[in-house]
């Protein structure tokens, strides 16, 4: 059992025990199952596209482009990674997050697929900066996964989109808006 | 009597800690990065700010102070790699090891995960090599 505070979920038919709250503890197995639910409808993702639109929105938003709202309809899941205030250094007590994502990847019913590592920040700050600082802290992670967990950096894509899509729009500077989005993008090719 | 039936407990608690024993078990990525972070977090804050997990930056950067990292730090240090390490090679060796067993009882079974699920449900499976292999990979 790996036990972990989660953010917000939001996914597709994901199955959850009712009542639980925003905040919970997933083991490992549902975390497999969450990502591994591949809809045959799911859309294909541009992701040169989403960075472009990203870099076009910075201090706009991009909840309503459709491009972007494409990815909800995917499996995934969202985590909280904590880092140094303005620097790409992981925390240490976030350490268990990535290693918990590198369990989950790891594993035979997830190890066709590719992901989508998406960062977000607050609004606090400037939003070029926040986008810069998401683009390079979505990188940082993508790298531990591929190097000390030994991921196959092709099934790894960081996009960082800044401050642009809050999980909390009435409160663009809460807390709850800074964190890390693994979107399930499909077969391997 | 009541004595030796005690004492023939424990010589078989014995045994069957050294059988246990014999063979080291593997953790997951997340318990051997939670032992990095509990054992190593003050030193890493300390002697390696701004740096990252990835590219083996924190290993270098506290191999590198060694003489000023806590001694539970750097016994930790070693085991933590040696642990990701066991885990990745009992993770790609399933494939291989489990490959006999795949065929005589999951015949027919497409894709990986499926014939991990299908390994998993089969008892003579668990009692084998390959059975052996699913455990150390962490897929049970």
């Amino acid at each position: 059992m790996m036990n972990l505070r989660f953010g917000t979920l939001l996914t597709v038919g994901l199955m959850m025990a009712p009542g639980q709250a925003s905040a919970q503890e997933l083991s490992d197995k549902q975390l497999i199952r969450t990502l591994g639910r591949v809809e045959g409808a799911a859309p294909a993702i541009d992701v040169a596209l989403l960075v472009q639109e990203a870099a076009a929105s910075a201090g706009k938003g991009v909840a309503s482009l459709p491009d972007w709202q494409n990815l909800s309809k995917l499996s995934q899941l969202i985590v909280e990674i904590e880092f140094e205030n303005d620097s790409v250094a992981i925390e240490p007590k976030s350490y268990r997050t990535v290693g918990m994502i590198a369990d989950a990847l790891h594993h035979p019913n997830l190890r066709r697929y590719k992901f989508l590592v998406v960062g977000h920040t607050s609004s606090t700050g400037d939003a070029k900066h926040n986008l810069m600082l998401s683009q390079k802290r979505a990188d940082a992670i993508t790298e531990a996964l591929s190097t000390t967990f030994a991921i196959a950096p092709d099934r790894l894509i960081a996009i960082g989109v800044g401050e642009e899509w809050p999980v909390d729009p009435a409160n663009p500077q809460a807390a709850d808006n800074r964190r890390v989005q693994l979107v399930n993008l499909g077969l391997v090719r | 009597m009541k004595k030796l039936g005690l004492f023939g407990g424990a010589v078989l608690i014995a045994l069957l800690t050294l059988t246990a024993a014999t063979r080291a078990d593997t953790i997951s990525y997340a318990d051997a990065v939670t032992t990095l972070a509990t054992d190593c977090g003050t030193d890493i804050k300390k002697f390696c700010k701004g740096m990252n997990l990835g590219g083996g930056r924190i290993q270098s950067c506290l191999e590198g102070h060694a003489g000023k990292v806590s001694p539970t730090c750097t016994a930790s240090l070693a085991s933590v790699v040696t642990s990701i390490r066991a885990r990745l090679a009992a993770q790609s060796s399933f494939a291989a090891i489990c490959k006999h067993d795949a065929a005589q009882y999951c015949k027919g079974v497409k894709g990986e995960g499926n014939v991990l699920s299908c390994l998993n449900k089969a008892k003579r499976v668990n009692e084998g090599q390959c059975g052996q292999a699913i455990t150390d990979a962490g897929w049970r």
